[in-house]
């Protein structure tokens, strides 16, 4: 008897039924579609597929000369050359990065609030929009090779501010969402003291859209340094210049060492910055992951 | 009420003490100037051939100005490979990464395997593409293959991650009915944790495969197909109107697959 009466009244009014499978056909439909694009891109694509299974040794084979390269006491002549050497360019690459993201950050300042639609005018809004979308569509190694490379001339000063062009994009239309995000009772309660527009913007806006404009920086900083790489190729400087040289050559120690010192250089910065960005957003309730996604949105 | 009425009038107006300074701030921005110092004076940092050499990159830039039509059409089929080695290479990367992903969480994979993994996926993640289009073009030899490798390994790091990230935040809820009625590893990853992550990786590939269109010109300069093969050809034989033809319609492709890819993701998520 009791037990009766502790099930929900609900199910005694209504037979239990199951609910309704949903109904699949989008999900078979997009399955299908998928699959049918891979297997026409895979059958297609002018591959030479044969070379595949060959592969994994010819793969074995460089990264046991790689290791070989790397496991040389580097303090003997060759190899302390070769390390030095390396970290040179590495840290020529982190420095382009750094100026890169510094030229961005200032160029995208004003971007951001002019894209920002809680405090521009909606058709300022739109044309600054559609400009940092199509800056985002453009990528560094053009704007290195069509504009930088022939007024600064070869070396790292032309990627640093191809990077930093390219950068603007990304960071402007980040940026505008940051500020977008921000609390609008300070601004109003700015507003109602009389200040003027400038005002409200640095002492209601600012404060609470910095943190995680600066996170958004650092961001971008860690993706410089790999953007960078490429840059090398074209005569801009930076890591990518003494990789493709010793690809070229196919120096498989020197090889080995470079990609370690990127490996360890860049893995490192990555923590840095991590931290830092945690550190600065902490107070926000934000964290690096929630940045992160953000950048893909 | 009545005590805060009665309170207040006290002493007028009670001033709140000042924050104390920041000097973990001001070191910060000590740290960040001497940086900038550093690494400007490493690369020379000056503006003034903005100036003084403004000229000099007139040819390059009219060249630009008068991009060759005819001969974005003529390499269609780059264009059509380029598309091709993004399909293929974020397709295997992402379906890659989504088993490295469950490996690669504490939620779905136990917790020093989860530690291991994200190690190793940060290493992965290190290497930008140029390098591992290097090394695969070293490896397969020039032509699509390497790009297809280079694509799949730079996927692979981005797609993991992204995901390892979505399986970390599921609801646990779903993945602890799972266990209570007996299910296995896979079984709890396929019935609790997939539905979940699903909209999220589906996003994160689209993602992918807009990053690799735009990979594909590095991809190519170093010899490993698509357009930005002809990107270096060009680039040797100092033909700039054939390149603007070219980059015109990248970012016009770039462009309209983000928009199509973010109206999609809109509505997966």
């Amino acid at each position: 008897m009791s037990t009766v009466e502790t099930r929900p009244p609900a199910s005694g009014a209504a037979p239990a039924t199951r609910p309704r499978r949903p109904n699949p056909w989008k999900q078979v439909t997009g399955s299908a579609v998928t699959a049918a694009i891979v297997v026409l891109c895979v059958l297609t694509v002018d591959a030479n597929w044969g070379r595949l299974p060959q592969a994994p040794g010819i793969l074995g084979d460089y990264v046991q000369l790689m290791t070989r390269g790397v496991l040389q006491n580097p303090m003997n002549d060759p190899y302390a050359e070769y390390w030095s050497k390396a970290f040179e360019y590495m840290v020529e690459s982190l420095q382009m990065a750094w100026i890169g993201t510094l030229v961005g950050a200032v160029l995208s300042f004003p971007a951001a609030f002019l894209a920002a639609r809680n405090i521009s005018p909606r058709p300022v809004v739109f044309v600054v929009r559609q400009i940092l979308n199509v800056i985002r569509a453009v990528p560094e190694l053009i704007l290195a090779i069509a504009i930088m490379l022939p007024i600064f001339g070869l070396g790292p000063l032309a990627g640093a501010l191809a990077l930093g062009v390219g950068s603007v994009g990304t960071l402007g239309k980040l940026g505008s969402e940051a500020i977008e995000a921000v609390d609008p009772r300070p601004i109003e309660a700015v507003s109602a003291t009389g200040a003027p527009r400038l005002h409200v913007l640095a002492w209601g806006v600012l404060p609470q859209a910095l943190p995680e404009i600066v996170a958004l920086w650092l961001y971008r900083f860690e993706i410089n340094i790999r953007a960078g790489a490429i840059l090398g190729a074209v005569g801009a400087g930076g890591i990518g210049s003494i990789l493709t040289q010793l690809f070229a050559a196919r120096l498989w120690d020197r090889i080995g060492i470079t990609l370690f010192i990127i490996i360890a250089v860049t893995v490192l910065v990555d923590q840095i910055s991590a931290w830092v960005r945690h550190r600065i957003i902490a107070g926000g309730g934000k964290d690096a992951a929630a940045a992160e996604a953000e950048a893909l949105a | 009420m009545t005590a805060t009425t009665s309170a207040a009038p006290i002493r007028g107006r009670v001033v709140p003490p000042r924050p104390r300074p920041p000097w973990g701030l001001y070191t910060g921005l000590l740290v960040c100037a001497g940086v900038t110092v550093w690494a400007a004076t490493g690369i020379d940092f000056t503006l003034t051939p903005l100036f003084t050499n403004l000229t000099r990159g007139q040819e390059v830039i009219a060249e630009f100005f008068r991009p060759d039509w005819a001969f974005a059409w003529r390499v269609r089929e780059r264009w059509i490979e380029t598309l091709q080695l993004a399909v293929v290479a974020s397709f295997a990367g992402c379906l890659v990464a989504l088993i490295l992903a469950h490996l690669a969480s504490d939620v779905t994979a136990p917790p020093w395997l989860a530690r291991t993994m994200k190690g190793l996926l940060a290493v992965e993640r290190s290497l930008p593409d140029v390098a591992w289009a290097l090394l695969a073009v070293a490896v397969v030899g020039n032509g699509a293959l390497a790009g297809i490798l280079a694509l799949f390994a730079f996927n692979v790091g981005v797609a993991a991650k992204l995901t390892a990230e979505s399986v970390d935040a599921v609801d646990r809820g779903p993945v602890e009915a799972a266990t209570a009625v007996g299910a296995g590893g896979l079984q709890r990853a396929v019935a609790a944790v997939l539905p979940q992550v699903m909209p999220n990786f589906l996003s994160y590939s689209f993602y992918v495969f807009e990053l690799n269109i735009r990979a594909s010109l590095v991809i190519g300069l170093v010899g490993a197909g698509g357009i930005g093969q002809v990107i270096k050809t060009e680039l040797s034989r100092f033909q700039y109107s054939h390149i603007s033809a070219i980059v015109v319609v990248f970012v016009v492709v770039v462009f309209a697959l983000d928009q199509i890819s973010a109206w999609l993701r809109r509505r997966l998520i």
